[in-house]
């Protein structure tokens, strides 16, 4: 287990030098540059321009910048903001955390609803209730979450006038983008959670536990859920790096100020500093995400456990 | 006898599959009774229905498509064919176990020894979470697996195959019930572990006077530890006698057939008994000895009238044409009797 989780350790830290790399030649090779949040504008003189990328040392070969930008970042220094001069430090506070709070509420809200659906689905198994929840998972699958977003505020904000059709950070402002951002999720997780309840439901052991005389909920709850969540488990690291990018487009489309939002943000603006770190971020996140989602599916089975 | 002595009878059991083509009867009309502290073996090759006999007694058909049609099974002499399945699941681990074939994959694989066991004992009876794993520690030391307290901890995939049963055997049995239903108990075991299996079933079962309904398509593991055996063919018992009977005067062509397709050390080592044909599609059966077909003694009567199981001195035959064993001849490839593939 000790040198799994050291060549795991290994692979991320490689992945991300090298996305580091690219994400830098990127974002550089896009046409345009920083505007300086105001200091430039398309008539600024050739000069001015010159002397604000000397300052900002952007005349640099991109390589030399790049060995610059590592060197900052080992001193723990993230750089400010070129469009409005605010620390990266402050940024990541406040949008990380809003990014958490809605894509933590869009997982729980998934599995909320997934789970209880797609084991009723399977022990309803060919009922209208299975017909139900499956019907309402390809929706789910099938519909792209911009559009769903769209027609939410339309009815739920233009329609009623139930719910603000964007902004940050009240909870009735959340709910909209966690529902777009947990639809796809929900409907996979719900599919998964259904077929494998109906694989582990035909195992033997279900037969020998009811043999013990187990309450039916126990036997359901208990053991074939439990058997059935594995793959659930291994999924959830998947849906975390889904989350990440349809959190660019939820986010933006909501205007709730998250790392996606920023993200989108700063690319547009040529903000290299900000939009470099955020990218990192989110590619270090999803490596998380995957790393805990091998841990967590190591103490859901105990056969890989030991292995 | 008393009827208290009889602790699992079952009569006139008849188990329907509703298929969308149809319906069949894969369990016809079975009676049979397990007294207390003896063994009935009841065995057939695969597809007789012996499985699902089992399956009917404690209630866990796969329904559907399975169900109990008729007939009564009286546990202790109550009917608990019709109790609600309440009050059945109180009866399921407690007064009526059953163990299976496979041990591995009837254990739950990310639950440990310990909480399974204990799940079964707190099912049932309220004690706390402590006294129930005591009483696992105690169940797993009578049935002589060693270190008791540290298997509690263990996975099953981390026991060996001989060790999972005596798993599956100590859980049966942790509730004292009074009845166990053992589905070829030791067929997935290899031969050393098979006898050592059998002859804690054994053991136990003299210690607690249990009643045992062992299925099995292995006259071996009959020969061992059954006191009674009861074969059946097609969902239909066609012999029962004890044990010791059976196996000195089989009177039924299947059971003879059963016996003859034995290896054995001092026969003829070229060619094996094989019975000829197959067992008959249970959607179409004709009035007549379901066993015809494949009989090498049936006469005119065996093809136009079903035979009833008839008791002489406590050995029970349903047979038009009984005749003395001869352990019969292996045929020849090349000389299967035309009549018999023809009716295949």
């Amino acid at each position: 287990m000790a040198s799994y989780l050291a060549r795991r350790t290994g692979y991320m830290l490689l992945i991300l030098l090298i996305s580091s790399v690219v994400i830098f030649y990127a974002l550089r090779s896009a046409p345009g540059g920083p505007s300086g949040g105001g200091v430039l504008s398309p008539l600024s003189s050739q000069e001015v321009r010159q002397a604000y990328e000397k300052r900002l040392g952007l005349d640099q070969p991109v390589y030399t910048q790049y060995f610059i930008y590592l060197g900052h970042l080992a001193r723990g220094d993230l750089g400010t903001s070129l469009v409005n001069g605010s620390p990266i430090v402050e940024l990541l506070a406040t949008h990380a955390r809003n990014s958490l709070v809605l894509g933590l509420t869009a997982l729980l809200i998934s599995y909320v609803i997934a789970i209880p659906l797609g084991v009723l689905a399977a022990v309803k198994r060919n009922t209208w209730i299975d017909q139900l929840a499956m019907g309402g998972a390809i929706l789910g699958m099938g519909i792209p979450n911009f559009w769903l977003a769209l027609i939410l505020v339309y009815f739920f904000s233009l329609r009623l006038g139930w719910l603000p059709s964007a902004g940050c950070c009240d909870p009735p402002q959340l709910i909209m983008p966690a529902l777009v951002l947990a639809a796809e999720g929900t409907a996979v997780t719900m599919r998964m959670t259904r077929s494998s309840m109906l694989e582990h439901l035909r195992d033997d052991f279900v037969r020998a536990l009811r043999a013990k005389g187990l309450p039916e909920w126990e036997v359901i709850i208990r053991h074939v859920l439990r058997n059935a969540l594995i793959p659930v488990i291994s999924l959830t690291g998947l849906r975390l790096g889904w989350l990440v990018g349809y959190a660019l487009i939820v986010e933006t489309i909501f205007r709730w100020p998250g790392v996606g939002y920023l993200l989108v943000d700063s690319v547009l603006r040529r903000d290299y500093p900000v939009a470099q770190f955020f990218s990192l971020l989110l590619i270090f996140f999803v490596l998380i995400a995957n790393w805990l989602a091998d841990i967590g599916y190591g103490l859901a089975n105990p056969r890989i456990r030991v292995a | 006898m008393s009827r208290s002595e009889i602790a699992l009878e079952v009569k006139d059991l008849r188990t329907t599959l509703f298929m969308r083509d149809g319906n069949v009867d894969v369990v016809r009309g079975i009676s049979f009774r397990v007294k207390e502290g003896e063994t009935l073996a009841l065995v057939g090759e695969s597809g007789c229905g012996k499985t699902l006999t089992a399956l009917s007694v404690i209630r866990l058909l796969p329904d559907p498509p399975a169900r109990v049609t008729q007939g009564q099974v009286l546990l202790a002499g109550e009917d608990i064919r019709h109790v609600p399945e309440h009050e059945m699941r109180s009866l399921r681990g407690d007064a009526i176990s059953m163990v299976f074939q496979e041990p591995l994959t009837s254990l739950d694989p990310v639950f440990t020894i310990g909480d399974q066991i204990t799940e079964a004992i707190t099912a049932h009876r309220k004690v706390s979470r402590q006294e129930a794993r005591t009483l696992a520690a105690e169940i797993l030391r009578e049935v002589q697996i060693p270190s008791p307290e540290q298997r509690l901890k263990d996975y099953p995939h981390q026991l060996s195959g001989g060790m999972r049963q005596r798993v599956m055997i100590a859980m049966a049995l942790v509730l004292d019930p009074k009845v166990l239903i053992a589905d070829e108990p030791t067929t997935a075991l290899d031969v050393t572990i098979q006898a050592q299996i059998l002859d804690l079933i054994r053991a136990e079962q003299e210690r607690r006077r249990l009643a045992v309904l062992l299925i099995t398509h292995n006259l071996a593991v009959v020969s061992q530890v059954a006191d009674r055996v009861a074969v059946m063919y097609a969902g239909e018992i066609v012999e029962e006698a004890p044990a010791s009977e059976l196996f000195a005067n089989p009177r039924h062509p299947y059971t003879q057939g059963l016996l003859s397709s034995i290896p054995s050390a001092a026969g003829d080592r070229k060619h094996l008994y094989t019975i000829p044909g197959r067992v008959p599609d249970p959607r179409a059966l004709p009035p007549a000895c379901l066993f015809a077909p494949r009989c090498p003694y049936a006469i005119n009567r065996c093809w136009n009238e079903h035979p009833g199981l008839v008791a002489t001195d406590g050995h029970l035959l349903r047979c038009w044409n009984p005749q003395p064993f001869t352990a019969l001849q292996a045929v020849e490839p090349g000389r299967v009797d035309p009549s018999v593939a023809a009716s295949e």
